[in-house]
């Protein structure tokens, strides 16, 4: 038996080996050849599963065809389209998105150099080439209808120009660029910060929309990846009064609801900070995530750590290593490794978390989309203003899933 | 060798003993928290007096002066204490019936991820990948602004013969009521409960002394639904039918589902439901495929390769995060706040507001939701116990 991580289920999506990835060790009994067998064997295989398809087949026909026509024909997408700046960065001014675009820019080259360096290639098959026309139909038919003016499609545009040009030059540099690109990353953060606030930018309280989303999960993400891990180490430590007040720490946070949190860096977290010490309201929910997230990043760690057997504290310690160097060369590359899966689906539900500074009135994207359908002029169209939030959060949490589940068979977490 | 034997093994000085270095570095680490922590409640104190406020709990007596939509009886006249009484009561609603429609509508989809019929596994992934990868604020927002809210007027509203409402004012069906003789039907009920144990023992001894099919869980049940039917049939209609009706403002009788809360159940289970389906169908895939054909090979049904070997294996996995979801999702009631259901956060928010005791609301908070925390974690390790007792135990 291949040993299994004991990882702490307390985070969504956290634990189950989901083994049906997995080849199939025994081959299956008749591979269907046609498209009839194929049918029988899938649809109809017995009274009961036919039944089941007719009556399912037709309910979901129906209610695709509704759907579908409400999408195309009956919704009122005018009041996205009227809202689009709300939506994506709430009241950034308009003279320095600028910013903004830059910070797209900037990711998106580094987004391409590192897919060009992976060597990943598309594969392409007749049923994924259909379905990325049919995708790509779908969003050059979106940006046709909700942007205007040439201004915002030449910056769009020049999105994926980037990203191809940068893939290109990826996949020349291969191995030289790897170090540079790590370096890259590690610098792409702090300089999206100064790219944002520095040089006469704009304050945090201005910041909005879509943007403010991705912001605070990304500045919880990276600070409350250290902290947790400290965290982790600190509950397993042998010192009594260390290990004690991580787990009071983690589950103090993680016993109660978010929003409670939220409302206590709204309210509390002002009067407790030393005078003279204000920080900006935006600021202070960045605090608020990186604290809550650190709690869980914890937990996900001790996981990790949980799995590694000890013969290999034994073998560092017979080697002579220190405790430090116990942990940093030995225990937690591996420990770390094991927990990449749970991790990202941590850092998704917190980034999906970020909707729930709508509680406060800060204009994130879904605050953004209820003051939209606040508005005289589209109060007809609350579900077409929510749903459009909808989408925007599913399309990043849901590729980011569909990465995270690659990422895990390529490092083979789980196999061994 | 006397010589060597004799000399005592020099002693670290105390500056190198490890021993005194993790006993000051405990310390330091002690005094260090202490300090911060002071510095914290130094300020909080400060900044409380300044707005002329304290840190005790004795507000909680005074009247509260807000009204409270739905929930236990409750009056603006009464204490905060009772507002946030009627706060639990209404986030323990919301977790509980969640909880319970959740697992069953999770189970359902979970199976059907695994199901042999394609159409049927694709539309429940589909609603696995939408539901989970979209934020609960988000859907809940949208169930209760953009559907419950747009649901025709109460005058217009959709009723099935007079029985049942939907409108933007609720949902109301008819409920059973307990009629005057409930209490003689109640006697029949625990007798039937009586009996039912007893033929359940007596086919578990013949089970074991024969080995012959015992059928007793069909068994102990007929002999339960005989006995409630003829109490029924000699206590004479013990139950009634609560018929709800409509007042033009709301609804009144029967089971009725307030706007607010309809739309906060819906969100969570649909939201918590697929990531219960994602646990069982990883727990049932987790089972090794060799316990499914061994079972196969000793001859069993597939219903019984099901519930004899693929199921009790798949309970003991799934039961952990399982646990963690239902914790989620009573935390998560939490979220009502953002449309106006007044469960604990709702009501303590609006008593944090008026009387500007922050702190202790917290506080309060704090305490609440531990407390229901551990209550969820003892009964999962309840089921967790029976489940894992059968077979190997772990």
């Amino acid at each position: 038996m291949r040993p299994r991580v004991n990882l702490q289920e307390d985070v969504d999506l956290v634990g189950l080996p989901l083994e049906d990835e997995r080849p199939v060790e025994v081959a299956p009994a008749r591979v269907p050849a046609t498209p009839g067998e194929w049918i029988r064997d899938n649809l109809f295989s017995s009274v009961f599963n036919g039944v089941l398809t007719v009556v399912t087949g037709a309910l979901a026909l129906y209610l695709g065809y509704q759907v579908l026509r409400w999408i195309l024909v009956t919704a009122e997408w005018a009041v996205v389209k009227a809202n689009l700046r709300i939506y994506m960065i709430g009241r950034f001014p308009l003279e320095e998105a600028w910013r903004v675009w830059a910070s797209v820019f900037l990711v998106a080259v580094l987004g391409g150099l590192s897919f060009g360096v992976s060597g990943h290639r598309l594969r392409w098959t007749l049923r994924k080439a259909a379905l990325r026309a049919a995708l790509a139909a779908l969003v050059v038919g979106a940006l046709v209808f909700f942007l205007d003016g040439p201004r915002i499609w030449i910056l769009t545009g020049s999105v994926p120009v980037l990203l191809a040009a940068s893939l290109k030059a990826g996949r020349a540099g291969y191995e030289r660029l790897r170090v540079p690109l790590w370096i890259g990353w590690g610098l792409a953060f702090p300089v999206v910060m100064v790219l944002l606030r520095g040089f006469g930018g704009v304050p945090p309280k201005l910041w909005g929309g879509f943007l403010l989303n991705v912001v605070v999960a990304v500045v919880a993400i990276f600070l409350s990846f250290p902290a947790g891990v400290l965290l982790a180490v600190g509950r397993r430590s042998s010192l009594r009064a260390v290990s004690s007040f991580c787990v009071g720490f983690i589950e103090l946070i993680r016993g109660v609801p978010l929003v409670t949190l939220i409302i206590a860096g709204f309210n509390l977290l002002p009067l407790m900070l030393p005078s003279g010490m204000d920080l900006a309201l935006i600021v202070r929910m960045m605090l608020i995530f990186t604290i809550f997230s650190a709690a869980y990043v914890a937990e996900i760690v001790r996981g990790g750590l949980q799995g590694i057997p000890f013969g290999q504290y034994e073998a560092a310690r017979a080697l002579g290593l220190s405790t430090t160097r116990i942990l940093a060369l030995v225990i937690l590359p591996q420990a770390l490794r094991s927990t990449i899966p749970a991790m990202i689906s941590h850092f998704i539900s917190l980034f999906k978390d970020t909707s729930l500074l709508a509680v406060l009135a800060i204009t994130e994207l879904l605050r953004a989309a209820r003051r939209a359908s606040a508005q005289l002029e589209f109060l007809g169209a609350k579900k077409e203003a929510v749903l459009a939030a909808a989408v925007l959060f599913w399309v990043v949490a849901f590729s980011m899933s569909r990465w995270s589940q690659r990422l895990e068979r390529r490092l083979g977490v789980g196999e061994r | 060798m006397a010589d060597a034997a004799a000399v005592e093994p020099a002693r670290p000085p105390f500056w190198r003993n490890v021993r005194v270095l993790r006993f000051l570095g405990q310390v330091g680490f002690v005094v260090l928290t202490v300090l911060v922590l002071r510095e914290l409640y130094l300020n909080l104190a400060f900044g409380l007096r300044r707005q002329g406020l304290d840190l005790s709990f004795d507000f909680l007596r005074q009247r509260a002066g807000f009204g409270i939509i739905e929930g236990i009886s409750y009056s603006p006249n009464q204490s905060y204490v009772r507002a946030l009484q009627v706060g639990l009561v209404n986030t323990l609603r919301a977790a509980a019936v969640g909880i319970v429609v959740a697992t069953v509508f999770g189970l359902i989809m979970g199976v059907a991820r695994l199901s042999p019929n394609w159409l049927i596994r694709k539309i429940a992934q589909v609603y696995v990948e939408v539901f989970r990868n979209t934020p609960l604020a988000v859907q809940l927002v949208f169930w209760y602004f953009a559907v419950v809210l747009t649901l025709p007027v109460i005058e217009g509203g959709f009723s099935l013969g007079d029985f049942a409402f939907l409108s933007n004012r609720g949902a109301a069906i008819p409920w059973p009521r307990a009629g005057p003789s409930f209490g003689t039907w109640g006697a029949f009920l625990l007798a039937g409960v009586a009996l039912g144990a007893g033929v359940w023992v007596v086919r578990t001894r013949a089970f074991d002394r024969t080995g012959r099919p015992h059928h007793r869980v069909l068994l102990s049940l007929a002999v339960l639904v005989a006995v409630a039917a003829a109490g029924y049939v000699v206590s004479g209609d013990p139950v009634e039918l609560d018929v709800p009706e409509s007042t033009g403002r709301g609804y009144t009788g029967g089971f009725q589902m307030s706007p607010e809360y309809a739309g906060l159940l819906i969100a969570l289970v649909m939201y918590t439901g697929a990531f219960i389906a994602e646990i069982v169908r990883g727990s049932i895939l987790a089972v090794s495929r060799g316990q499914k054909e061994a079972a196969e090979a000793l001859g069993l049904s597939p219903a019984q390769q099901l519930r004899f070997v693929v199921l009790p294996q798949a309970m003991r996995i799934a039961i952990p995060p399982l646990n963690s979801q239902y914790l989620n999702l009573t935390k998560n009631t939490s979220l009502a706040i953002l449309i106006g259901y007044p469960e604990l956060v709702f009501v303590g928010r609006t008593i944090a507001n008026q009387a500007g005791r922050a702190t202790q609301v917290l506080l309060v908070w704090m305490g609440a939701y531990l407390v229901l925390s551990l209550s969820i974690s003892f009964l999962m390790n309840l089921v967790n116990r029976a489940v894992t007792r059968r077979g190997e135990g772990r």
